[in-house]
């Protein structure tokens, strides 16, 4: 096989893994919210209800598009692809998975591995905020612009101390590019703990984790589309498969938010304590990383979910308190620190 | 009594951190989680504490629960029913329809009574489920079933006829679903006996009846009891 006809398996396989992931995770997000609070959830279409978010699908395409005659007819469409896009495209630079040798071929698990790797990911997230904000301004509504304007204001308030936990990673590493960071959390630190960046960087990971839920707008940071106060915000006047884009595009967050969690704090692919390419053949080997790798992110994606059931809605104010004068010190005193240690040690 | 103060408390640093609170709240749902976890793999139907689902799973209806009408028959199938039209007079929402007649002739072993009903029809629609019907009836014959389930496709089928009635009986005895008889009320128990205060009391509402003028009387009996 040429070089071109790998890549572009990767490319299709990845998307399809992604896009597979968040429709899983509607029905997760469903069932596991209805089990904590004593329901039952979707349970009726297919096995366990598992056909559900197919369902849903099905609906959304079928249903009459509906563009508001006020709104701002170009803005309005470009929103939800604005939004979904980038949540596809960050996911190109993550590893998902070590390396694969097929017929004497090496073929990386990743899709491209950029040597600016977790900026591209921090750029595409900064634009994907373009999309509620378009959204909520196009949409000539007050709900809608209150949300957009909420998503400003959130984007601000994260996305310094966001930068600055991931900092302390590339000051420990000095790389940007993911796969080498992984590459660099294998084996044990301190002797006995596994050498991954949760234990490095406690303070760093915690800051990294609140920024995350900010960033995929999801509770206890929901606030561009909370309900109970916005009628859903951003969204509010969307219908159809535009709407379920805008849905759509949010779990897919998700997904690479956790996968991005995984790769800077977790250790990627590899486990604790155990060398899997030792004892495993090339190709077990390759499925076995990109296993492990889907399990640690399958817990981050249950901790949103199980994060959203149990946390009351933070005030915006409050947010935007947060953000500043406690993450943003906080991130500021932590990279000192890391700085002053790697200067120290090495 | 004085209104206690609003008191704000002081948040502790643990708290004020969310962190430690956040995690006391996830171990909170997922306590629940587990629970319905494991609940929802048990066997048999009601599985999940407070969900029926209720196509499946049906709650279990009170004995004296007011459903659907029947028409009783005694033991040896005779039809109870005399056609004396209380249970008509006695609905308040004027939803049953009765024609006294008498049975014809060699029919009268279907009869436990010398006069039946010709006709006999209710009107779901209309009826409230008061269970008034039951109440009047002198001889038993009308009861209110457990059948809840009452949808119909057309208005004309929720006419329910004497056949239906009849029917309603067959099936719920066949289920074994008959409402048990009504507790007899006890004829010659003795009064409740009211204290001192109870007298008072007739006293104050027998002043306001005839009229303010009696207002120190009524300070004065009080004040005595």
């Amino acid at each position: 096989m040429a070089d071109w006809q790998i890549e572009l398996i990767k490319v299709v396989f990845i998307w399809a893994w992604a896009l597979i992931i968040a429709v899983v995770m509607t029905w997760v997000e469903r069932r596991a919210s209805a089990m904590m609070q004593d329901r039952l959830g979707p349970n009726r279409a297919g096995p366990f209800g598992l056909l559900q978010p197919l369902a849903d699908g099905i609906k959304l395409f079928t249903k009459e598009d509906i563009i508001p005659e006020r709104a701002r007819k170009i803005l309005f469409v470009l929103g939800p692809p604005l939004f979904a896009l980038p949540a596809f495209s960050a996911y190109a630079v993550i590893p998902f998975g070590d390396k694969i040798v097929i017929g004497g071929k090496e073929i990386i698990l990743q899709v491209s591995d950029v040597n600016i790797g977790f900026l591209f990911i921090l750029a595409l997230s900064a634009i994907a905020v373009y999309g509620l904000v378009i959204g909520g301004w196009a949409s000539n509504s007050k709900y809608s612009i209150l949300g957009g304007l909420r998503a400003t204001a959130q984007l601000i308030s994260y996305e310094v101390p966001m930068g600055l936990a991931l900092l302390t990673i590339v000051l420990l590493d000095g790389t940007f590019s993911l796969r080498e960071i992984v590459l660099q959390q294998q084996g044990t630190f301190l002797g006995f703990l596994p050498n991954w960046g949760f234990f490095k960087q406690p303070l760093g990971f915690i800051i990294f984790l609140v920024a995350a839920y900010a960033e995929a707008n999801r509770v206890p940071f929901d606030l561009p589309e909370c309900e109970s106060e916005l009628v859903t915000g951003y969204h509010t006047e969307y219908g159809s498969m535009r709407l379920g884009l805008y849905l759509f595009g949010e779990y897919v967050n998700l997904v690479t938010l956790s996968a991005i969690t995984v790769c800077l704090f977790f250790g990627g692919w590899s486990l604790p304590y155990v060398d899997m390419s030792k004892f495993l053949g090339p190709v077990s080997y390759g499925i076995a990383s990109f296993f492990v790798f889907f399990f640690k992110q399958a817990f981050f994606l249950f901790l949103f979910v199980w994060v959203r059931w149990t946390v009351p809605r933070f005030r915006y104010d409050q947010l935007m308190g947060l953000g500043w004068k406690a993450l943003i010190p906080l991130g500021l005193v932590n990279l000192f620190i890391t700085a002053l240690l790697v200067q120290l040690t090495t | 009594m004085p209104r206690r103060p609003v008191v704000q408390k002081e948040y502790t640093l643990g708290e004020r951190v969310y962190l430690v609170e956040i995690a006391k709240g996830l171990k909170l749902t997922w306590k629940h989680f587990l629970f319905n976890i494991k609940a929802s793999f048990r066997q048999g139907p009601h599985t999940v504490p407070t969900c029926w689902q209720y196509p499946e799973d049906r709650r279990e209806i009170a004995p004296i629960f007011r459903g659907a009408h029947m028409l009783k028959l005694n033991d040896r199938g005779q039809e109870l029913c005399v056609g004396c039209g209380m249970c008509a007079r006695a609905c308040p929402a004027k939803c049953i329809t009765v024609k006294r007649g008498k049975p014809a002739e060699g029919e009268e072993e279907k009869y436990a009574g010398k006069t039946m009903s010709v006709v006999f029809e209710v009107d779901m629609l209309r009826c409230i489920f008061c269970g008034n019907c039951e109440k009047a009836c002198p001889k038993g014959a009308i009861v209110l079933g457990q059948d809840y389930e009452l949808a119909e496709y057309e208005p004309a089928l929720c006419i329910y006829d004497k056949e239906r009635l009849l029917a309603n009986f067959q099936k719920a005895k066949a289920e074994g679903r008959l409402k048990p008889p009504p507790k007899p009320i006890p004829v010659d128990a003795p009064p409740p006996k009211k204290k001192v205060a109870a007298k008072a009391n007739m006293a104050v509402k027998a002043g306001r009846k005839q009229g303010v003028e009696k207002q120190p009387n009524e300070q004065k009996d009080k004040e005595t009891s």
